[in-house]
């Protein structure tokens, strides 16, 4: 066998190895009931902001936590702390991803954020015109 | 409804533009089919069909030119009754950003690319001599799809156009159409207000410079491309590396450049908190790079021993089918979940994968017709010859290459397997499991993990590869030649660890590795190129890489966020994956220990949209306990209503160490308008003579006399009005006090009070009335609701070393340039070895 092909066959190998494992490593999205039942597994939640309730953030209690209540796509709905300030236009995102771990009584800590924000370029943004051109 | 006619269009814009668009793609068409033909029936050196493929491609030029200028001009002139301008640029901007507004959409950037293949192809066509017909078919064909992207025709009913046209008017984009302002005839000259300009984050200088540098490096990897495939179409497959070579250096270098400066622009003024944070945006930029430098060096190894010929096809085939890989990833919206600033979803995935597979098809075939003729190597590589280490070198880079795509890929793998569970009978469960897969939480980690044994191999390869000569080498002379800078790098190595008080295993095997890659190739420079400048550049750009590395891995690794949280509620109660030692909050005047240094928040300044924060950095004298200030930083936050506020970090640098500060969080009442400002509840007014004393909420107020000496030109008065000061000293809770101000004023039969306000205490002070009776004046005191001193959160950061980065970059840069010219002189060269040897034989 020639050096070449020894080479091209470790290449080979370990080009499987790393999809595999790249695949089988992560996190996955999963709904709030899911993280809950496996706690301490790292899980991505999508899931909407609920406006109703408060979303706190004060710097001068502690400027690592931001708490927020989130209802995942089942509808299923959990208080989220975040160990970072409160993210610029957060009440504006309309689709939000946490990722973190369940946490008991019905919480769950993000150690991150992901925000979606609506496009900002729609229709919405000529009513302001109206009025102006109106006058 | 009746037909409006509408006034201030400029229709003829959109017609222009339009008709250039048509010509950019036809002529391109045009272009492809001649030269085709050329390639495959042109006997003569310059046939008809060449010429006219050349005519075709020049028209090309001429249509994507003329889109350009009529785009840039329709920026320029402000016309926002253009989608593409409305949404890109506004009046506030400076003019110095039109250029950056040109590209900062997806149209735009798609231009640029095309424009600079279109100034790659007009090189080609004047130097590429026999290779032109078959690389400029390749090129016009890349050029058809990428002017196809910018059509916006609508065909066969289908519900997305092809191509997202830039000329489109604002009221004919699907999301606008139908809004009432349409209805005013001249409704072009009232949509300045609403235009919303380019995001706040791009408009920077970084964004006239990167995109540029980016996407030439982008386009650059079609030319390579173009040669393997008509090296495989041509049946030549040993010639064309040597004309393909100085093109290929010269894309490593621009894309590698352009890569760095999206680095240096996210370190200096984005706010990612590090110069790399492994972006799925940012990696798909780095992803042909890696391939590209494997393709060059194969080509190298090709060149001087005229073997791994199929590795010269493979590695600049992927390298151009991983760029449009890229463009797919950033441009489809797939990232969208993922990433900080991917492209949004403009309708054009389809196109593009319509692009992408069309070359993977192509290449895929042509590869596998030639197989049986691409020539292999007869006798096995030596293990100690330099071609073994430098294909090693590239499939190592490979591997890197395909964790990071494996990786970057996973919205992309997910779907995929969402749809085969949806519509496969068998493994539903497993593959509906897999469709749920998510990129790794901690991803800078994550990758690091990864990719760190990686970077080591590199270095170490690169470190000896130079001394290792084609065919065999004498390792006795090798060994002599290794050991000083082998010495020197081990005593760096002790040295640097001790220092940084690295304990890691892996990153003192990578910086061990960088020391290692440094010495030898500086050696080699000074002992075999005999520190010949010019002959440098293989060495240079690998000392370069060393550094980068070396820089990277310091930096990143020994960062200290020196911003720890004091308060004493933790969050590591919460979740122990929380960290305290971030963010900090910080009042205004307040003086808090931050590593070294000693940190006070001493006031803003707006200057135009901009809020700046001044932080200032002291030392403490032990001795004396005296303060000394050391130097202020300005991070700060830009307001923009339209499009969310954003922070831009400042950084203080040392030769040794950056001092990075980031405002992460701003108290929200300051970030109002400064007349806005704090509301006050209605005014107490009393009557005072001078000496009575009065209590607000907190403080006591006193007024300690009346003062008619005031300047009237302070308060812009007139000579002849009647003024008087009353002076308020206020007592705060500590004891410390402040003075106020009010002032009467009787101009003619005008009657006022200049008010006074002492922000920090929250207090307004108002003159309102002078009893001549009573000798009493009354002065109104309005207190604010909410006395809150103004805060900051903020974050700051030492990145020490990071300096070795940037030098890195820098060698690396003028290695490769140097390299690039040694090519073209060694190719020069050599076809001037083979004319001459020809007309011997001749």
């Amino acid at each position: 066998m020639k050096k070449t092909h020894i080479v091209a066959l470790i290449v080979i190998a370990i080009a499987f190895g790393v999809i595999l494992t790249s695949l089988s490593n992560n996190s996955t999205y999963a709904s709030f009931k899911e993280a809950s039942d496996h706690p301490g597994n790292v899980y991505h939640v999508v899931g909407k902001l609920d406006k109703s309730k408060p979303f706190e953030y004060d710097a001068h209690v502690n400027a690592n936590l931001f708490t927020f209540y989130l209802i995942d796509r089942d509808g299923s709905e959990r208080k989220v702390s975040l160990g970072k300030p409160e993210p610029d236009d957060f009440e504006k995102s309309d689709q939000i991803v946490v990722i973190g771990k369940a946490q008991d009584g019905n919480c769950f800590s993000a150690a991150d954020v992901l925000m979606k924000c609506p496009s900002k370029y729609t229709v919405d943004s000529i009513p302001s015109q109206k009025k102006q051109s109106s006058m | 409804m009746n037909e409006v006619t509408y006034i201030g269009e400029g229709i003829g814009w959109q017609t222009a533009g339009n008709a250039f668009i048509f010509l950019s793609f036809v002529a391109s068409l045009f272009a492809a089919y001649c030269y085709f033909n050329s390639a495959n029936n042109d006997e003569l050196e310059n046939g008809p069909w060449k010429k006219l493929g050349r005519i075709g491609f020049w028209l090309h030029s001429l249509g994507v030119i003329g889109i350009m200028t009529t785009l840039f001009c329709m920026i320029f002139r402000h016309m926002y009754q253009y989608h593409y301008v409305w949404e890109y640029s506004n009046d506030a901007m400076p003019r110095r950003y039109t250029l950056a507004c040109f590209w900062g959409g997806q149209e735009g950037s798609f231009l640029l690319w095309t424009f600079w293949q279109v100034v790659l192809g007009n090189v080609l066509i004047r130097t590429a001599k026999k290779w032109e017909a078959p690389v400029m078919t390749v090129i016009s064909v890349a050029q058809v799809f990428l002017a196809s992207m910018l059509l916006g025709f609508y065909i066969f009913g289908w519900k997305n156009p092809i191509g997202s046209n830039p000329f489109t008017l604002l009221k004919d984009t699907p999301g606008f159409a139908g809004s009432p302002i349409f209805s005013t005839p001249n409704y072009a000259s009232m949509l300045a207000k609403t235009a919303t300009g380019l995001n706040p984050l791009l408009q920077n200088y970084w964004m006239t410079i990167h995109p540029p540098t980016l996407f030439l490096g982008f386009a650059s990897t079609v030319v390579p491309f173009a040669y393997a495939i008509a090296g495989l179409w041509k049946k030549k497959y040993g010639e064309w590396q040597l004309d393909a070579l100085p093109w290929t250096f010269f894309g490593i270098m621009i894309l590698g450049t352009g890569i760095l400066m999206g680095g240096a622009w996210a370190y200096e003024s984005l706010s990612f908190g590090g110069f790399w944070a492994w972006d799925p945006v940012e990696n798909a930029s780095l992803i042909p790079w890696l391939t590209y430098v494997g393709a060059g060096h194969v080509m190298i190894v090709h060149k001087a021993r005229k073997n791994s010929a199929l590795s010269t096809f493979l590695f600049p085939i992927i390298t151009f089918i991983l760029v449009l890989y890229s463009t797919f990833l950033t441009r489809s919206g797939i990232l969208g979940n993922t990433s900080v600033h991917a492209f949004t979803d403009l309708g054009l995935s389809g196109q593009l994968l319509i692009y992408l597979f069309f070359f993977i098809i192509l290449s895929t075939i042509l590869v596998i017709m030639n197989w049986k003729g691409i020539p292999r190597d007869k006798q096995e590589e030596d293990l100690w010859s330099r071609e073994f280490w430098m294909f090693l070198g590239a499939l190592v880079l490979l591997m890197s290459c395909i964790q990071i795509v494996a990786t970057t890929s996973i919205p992309v793998t997910a779907k995929l397997f969402g749809f085969l569970s949806r519509h496969t009978p068998v493994f539903k469960e497993s593959l509906a499991k897999l469709a749920n897969q998510a990129p790794p939480v901690d991803r800078i980690g994550f990758y690091n993990k990864w990719q760190i044994p990686f970077a080591i191999l590199v270095l170490l390869i690169l470190s000896f590869s130079l001394y290792f000569k084609f065919k065999n080498t004498d390792m006795k002379q090798l060994i002599r030649q290794m050991t000083l800078p082998f010495i020197c790098s081990v005593a760096f190595t002790v040295c640097s660890v001790l220092m940084l008080n690295e304990t890691n295993g892996f990153y003192i095997a990578l910086l061990a590795m960088s020391w290692f890659a440094v010495c030898e190739n500086f050696y080699y420079w000074v002992k075999n190129k005999k520190t010949n400048f010019l002959k440098g550049g293989a060495s240079f750009a690998h000392v370069g890489f060393a550094l980068v590395m070396m820089g990277a891995l310091i930096s990143t690794s020994k960062k200290d966020v020196i911003s720890v949280n004091t308060s004493k509620k933790s969050v590591k109660s919460i979740d122990e994956s929380f960290s305290d030692a971030t963010n900090i909050r910080m009042d205004q005047g307040d003086t808090l220990r931050m590593g070294d240094y000693y940190v006070t928040y001493t006031g803003k300044h707006r200057v135009g949209k901009n809020i700046l924060y001044n932080i200032e950095y002291l030392t403490k004298n032990i001795e004396t306990k005296k303060y000394t200030s050391q130097f202020t930083l300005t991070p700060l936050i830009q307001l923009n209503p339209q499009m969310g506020n954003v922070a831009e970090p400042s950084t203080r640098h040392f030769w040794s160490k950056d001092i990075y500060t980031h405002i992460t969080y701003a108290d929200p009442n300051s970030l109002k308008d400064e007349n806005k400002g704090s509301e006050y509840v209605l005014p107490r007014t009393s009557a005072l003579t001078v000496g009575d004393k009065i209590y607000s909420s907190r403080d006591t107020i006193i007024l300690s006399s009346l003062d008619s000496h005031i300047d009237l030109k302070k308060y812009g008065l007139k000579e002849g009005d009647i003024v008087v000061g009353a002076v308020m000293k206020v007592i705060d809770s500590t004891g410390k006090i402040y003075t106020a101000e009010p002032v009467y004023v009787i101009s003619g039969n005008e009657v006022r009070s200049i008010d006074d306000t002492l922000s920090k205490l929250g207090l307004e002070f108002s003159f309102s009335k002078i009893d001549p009776k009573t000798h009493k004046i009354d002065i109104a005191v309005s207190e604010a609701k909410k006395v809150a001193k103004d805060y900051i959160v903020m974050e700051a950061i030492i990145f020490p070393y990071i300096n070795v980065l940037w030098i890195g970059c820098l060698i690396m840069i003028l290695g490769t340039t140097l390299a690039i010219r040694q090519r073209i002189l060694k190719s020069r060269e050599a076809k001037a070895g083979n004319t001459s040897l020809n007309e011997i034989k001749a």
